[in-house]
């Protein structure tokens, strides 16, 4: 356990003492701020039309049920976060295991009291933390705009637990591909492909047959988070990326192996 | 090996990058995923071949391993998922708790067996999800099936049941369909309830001297209450007060919605002798007004002087009337009619008049069911439900009756009333605000003793639909929105030069 | 610079045993059927040109790789069976480059010390004295990326140290250090001789010369001499050793 403490300790020292760390975290916070302002904007021009005395006001049925905070704001920018999940994440996941394969480091690690599982548990680790913390600042400013509009804090609490366990299944692909290569380049590519693979299967629907498709649906990572957009949280989605997880985790660790026997 | 890995990953990296930016896989897209997924399958064979020529048993062990290790947490990641789907524990986060079914509905859902619920939508519609959420709710709480269609693609079911509009919902029980254009909770509760073809009972509308008009769709209307009224199962039946000389036999209840001229002593007489023989009365009032209710109602313990209600507590009313004219009302006494409404759950009125209490015999049982706040006070001025005036010094102030109920036992029958002072608030304008709806209509159920039907019932209109300001988004957006960037950036170029200088 | 040659005298060097080891990556060779014992308590050269199957060698030693055939012995541990228990008792110096160079000197040192299972008072007592050794003092707040080669050397070795293994691997130590950090490295590695088994891999004569009393030369995989250093460098041609064609029992 002190090994595994010692490690944690380092991870989290040279991710956050990295420059790159917080130059990732404004750009996420910045764009998610701007994105959603933009939004807000567009959602306010559209009902005060609605609602202008021309229309009929506030109270009367005139507004679409579409137009509304949720639809109109905060969907279309959770969609959109989620997918600057799968741009971002593998970013940062790809150094993790590449860099030290290439620098040769991976090598010390292994010759401590450290077994390759306590390695690939506080990389894991570590880079969770990371992306929770992306998300915490990232939702500042939404957070803020719903405490003010007076709208509940729990909605936004589902769409930020579903966000973090997408960044969290998205952080587990990128890490798994970062273990196989000593290349960063080939991390982030590999990272993207396999996110986007599971991203949404719709592309291989008019291929497969109902029951296929509907196994694929289980598989994607799209439909599983977006129940949480919409305040849902069911146990399932949040198993999902738990086995998401271990799935890489298992993977990053046979990675070890693989060096070990080599070829 | 590694060279067609990295094109492998390449190749359908874009291949679904032009797949999710055209919402089409063409030519480009296909041939670079069926590329891209054949060097992937190469890149894995012949690495699978160099592991067979690793020899040594240290090896191969290792590696047998490490793919059982695979195995297990694949197993138990599938096993986890799993057992928590088939557990179905989920929660409903959202504001309005919108995918928990009401308790309402969800106890009707129980008198339908054998719903079944198509929904016809268009794929792009981005109501589209949400109502598929609704739908799972339904579902899991009912056991109904359910079946989605492509509104496109079935022209003939979809002109079947007169569906016109994606995103539509068609309740089907035998024979009987209800069609739900706008399915949201409370739409889904009314059509349920019609499909259920209950009988509650028969209601004579008072007609003749200027009552609310039940057929008119206007703001000022009774439209949204006949209809509710409809969907709960009552028949209504006009009653003319001009030639009222008994109620027929067959009506369970009067309902007067304020008259504005006498209804006269023939219909006032027929009136007592209807209520003497155990009918029950739905009295909406208006202060100004002397129609006769008010005196019948008197006999009855329930005076309603010709006053009306102020409550400072309420503030300007939707349609800016004057301050305190339009009370909202969270004080409920326990009772039947009132059940579930509380400080979270208002009701809205405008232009009160209110009611004084007094049992005419031991065993009767009044009620105040809904009561303005303590600082409310009454005024026989009404140029202040148009004009606003400063309160007069040294008025008395405390709860004021908003809304009574009565319950008579006499030689053997039982008399209900339920009197309003207002009737504003079941008018189409205000009938959906709030909790109104449910207060009319649990009043009715009370009259009639259909105690069983009293419900909140799930609301029809989505209510996040307020603006925030720009000026607020705008200050946010400063304040936080650029602050928190602009704070990480910071931070991580002072760690970057102190890194330099280290 | 604190003095090399202080701490303990007590020789606990463990014996490192290779018997028939062999190591394939694909139809490639590394090491092929290497015999070799390397005597506790010695300072024993690993020689060879680059390819000759040194580094692959050192790594079937600390378990990093798994031999192919053959096996090889750890103070009697297998690095294949017991891989942490030999790492217990392996310390091991690498290329310069092979450290974390966003991190400071002193939290690297505690880092690898936490690695290695110290923790508390243990852990703190050997980071200051491996500093002291070392002479790491005046830059244990120095980010390591900023140091010279031959101050992230001696963090190198320092790191290596903290658990005071009785057998230290030390692959090419000194490779692109100037004239003056080579001696210093080479002087602090002397002063460990006869206290515990080192590992050194080189393919600089004159660092074998001063420092081991034992080596082999390795070329292509495969053992082609084997005894005292100066008996083995101490000929007219040493480099025809290394050289392909020429072979020397």
């Amino acid at each position: 356990m002190n090994a595994l403490r010692a490690l944690l300790r380092k991870e989290l020292a040279s991710l956050f003492g990295s420059p790159t760390a917080y130059l990732t975290l404004m750009l996420v916070a910045l764009v998610t701020a701007l994105i959603f302002f933009d939004h807000l904007r567009l959602y306010n021009q559209i009902l005060f039309v609605y609602a202008s005395s021309n229309m009929g006001g506030f109270d009367t049925d005139t507004i679409p049920d579409y137009v509304n905070l949720w639809d109109t704001v905060f969907f279309p920018v959770m969609e959109t976060l989620g997918l600057t999940l799968i741009g971002a994440v593998p970013l940062l996941t790809m150094r993790a295991f590449a860099e030290e394969r290439a620098r040769g480091t991976d090598e010390l690690l292994v010759t401590t009291s450290l077994s390759p599982g306590q390695i690939v548990v506080a990389k894991f680790a570590v880079a969770f933390l990371f992306v929770t913390a992306m998300m915490a600042v990232s939702f500042v400013y939404p957070a803020s705009a719903i405490e003010r509009g007076g709208l509940g804090a729990e909605h936004l609490a589902a769409v930020f637990l579903g966000l973090t366990l997408h960044g969290i299944g998205v952080a587990s692909i990128g890490l798994a591909c970062s273990a196989f290569t000593s290349s960063q380049l080939v991390a982030a590519v590999s990272g993207w492909a396999v996110a986007f693979v599971l991203w949404d299967f719709s592309w291989l629907q008019p291929f497969v047959g109902e029951s296929a498709a509907r196994t694929l649906e289980l598989l994607s990572l799209h439909p599983r988070y977006g129940s949480f957009s919409e305040g849902i949280v069911a146990l399932d989605n949040v198993a999902y990326f738990g086995a998401l997880a271990l799935v890489s985790m298992a993977l990053a660790r046979f990675s070890f192996d693989l060096r070990r026997v080599g070829s | 090996m590694r060279e067609l890995a990295w094109i492998g990953c390449v190749a359908i990296l874009f291949g679904l990058l032009s797949f999710y930016a055209t919402d089409h896989l063409g030519v480009f897209g296909a041939v670079n995923l069926a590329g891209g997924g054949l060097a992937l399958v190469l890149a894995l064979a012949i690495a699978a071949r160099l592991m067979r020529r690793v020899a040594g048993p240290h090896a191969r062990g290792v590696i047998a391993r490490g793919l059982l290790g695979i195995a297990v947490a694949l197993g138990l990641g599938v096993a986890c998922e799993r057992a928590a789907h088939w557990s179905e524990l989920r929660t409903d986060w959202t504001f309005e708790r919108r995918y928990e079914l009401s308790p309402a509905l969800a106890e009707l859902l129980h008198e339908v067996p054998g719903l079944r619920i198509l929904h016809f939508y268009d794929p792009a519609d981005p109501r589209v999800r949400r109502t598929k959420l609704l739908i799972d709710e339904l579902v899991r709480a009912s056991g109904a099936q359910s079946v989605a269609y492509d509104v496109q693609s079935v022209p003939d079911e979809a002109e079947r049941y007169g569906v016109n509009s994606s995103n539509t919902i068609v309740l089907q029980l035998g024979d009987d369909y209800e069609v739900v254009e706008r399915p949201l909770e409370g739409a889904i509760y009314e059509a349920v309830y019609r499909l259920r073809k209950v009988k509650s009972g028969v209601i004579g509308l008072l007609r003749g001297e200027g009552e609310g008009d039940p057929e008119r769709e206007t703001a000022q209307g009774f439209g949204g209450l006949a209809a509710a009224l409809a969907t709960e199962g009552y028949e209504l039946r006009s009653l003319v007060t001009l030639s009222l000389r008994e109620v027929p036999a067959e009506i369970d209840a009067i309902l007067a919605i304020s008259p504005q001229r006498q209804i006269g002593e023939r219909a006032e007489d027929a009136l007592r002798r209807f209520l003497a023989r155990g009918g029950a009365l739905i009295a909406l009032l208006e202060p100004g007004v002397d129609s006769g209710l008010e005196t019948l109602l008197g006999e009855w313990g329930i005076s309603a002087p010709d006053e009306l209600v102020i409550d400072p507590a309420a503030g300007e009313g939707l349609g800016h009337e004057p301050e305190g004219v339009c009370p909202l009302a969270y004080n409920y006494e326990t009772h039947a009619i009132t059940r579930g409404l509380d400080r979270n759950r208002m009701t809205f009125f405008c232009g009160v008049r209110p009611f004084d209490l007094r049992k005419p015999e031991v065993d009767d049982e009044l009620t105040a069911v809904v009561l303005s706040s303590p600082r409310a006070w009454r005024t026989s001025d009404r140029s202040r439900l148009t004009r606003p005036a400063p309160e007069p010094e040294g008025v008395e102030r405390g709860y004021q009756a908003i809304a009574a109920s009565g319950r008579y036992r006499r030689d053997g029958v039982e008399t209900r009333i339920f009197a309003v002072g207002d009737s504003d608030f079941a008018s189409n304008r205000y009938l959906r605000s709030l909790y109104n709806l449910d207060l009319i209509m649990n009043g009715v159920h009370w009259a009639l003793a259909r105690d069983p039907q009293i419900a909140l019932r799930p609301k029809i209109r989505d209510t996040v639909q307020f603006p925030l300001p720009v000026q607020n988004s705008l200050e946010l957006l400063y304040g936080v929105g650029l602050l928190v960037p602009e704070l990480l950036l910071l931070a991580g170029g002072t760690l970057w030069l102190r890194q330099r200088a280290a | 610079m604190a003095d090399a040659s202080a701490g303990t005298r007590t020789a606990r060097g463990i014996e490192v045993v290779a018997e028939r080891l062999t190591r394939r990556f694909g139809p490639h060779v590394a090491v092929d059927s290497l015999d070799l014992v390397i005597p506790a308590n010695t300072t024993f050269g690993l020689l060879g040109p680059n390819g000759a199957g040194k580094t692959t060698f050192i790594r079937m030693v600390t378990g990093f790789l798994l031999p192919s055939s053959g096996r090889v012995r750890v103070g009697g541990l297998s690095p294949v069976e017991q891989r942490r228990a030999v790492c217990e008792r392996t310390g091991f110096v690498m290329e310069t480059s092979r450290l974390y160079p966003e991190l400071r000197v002193e939290g690297f040192l505690r880092f690898a010390g936490g690695a290695r299972g110290l923790a508390g008072k243990r852990l703190a007592e050997a980071v200051e004295r491996a500093m002291a050794r070392f002479g790491l003092e005046a830059v244990a707040r120095r980010v390591i990326g900023n140091l010279s080669k031959g101050y992230q050397q001696r963090v190198s070795l320092a790191q290596a140290f903290l658990h005071d293994p009785p057998l230290l691997i030390v692959d090419e130590p000194t490779g692109g250090l100037d004239p003056v950090q080579q001696d210093e490295v080479q002087t602090l590695l002397a002063g460990l001789a006869g206290t515990r088994t080192v590992l050194l891999c080189t393919h600089d004569l004159g660092e074998a010369r001063r420092l081991s009393t034992r080596a082999a030369v390795l070329r292509s995989g495969r053992l082609v001499a084997e005894g005292r250093t100066g008996d083995l460098l101490g000929g007219a041609d040493p480099l025809a050793l290394f050289r392909p064609s020429e072979a020397r029992a």
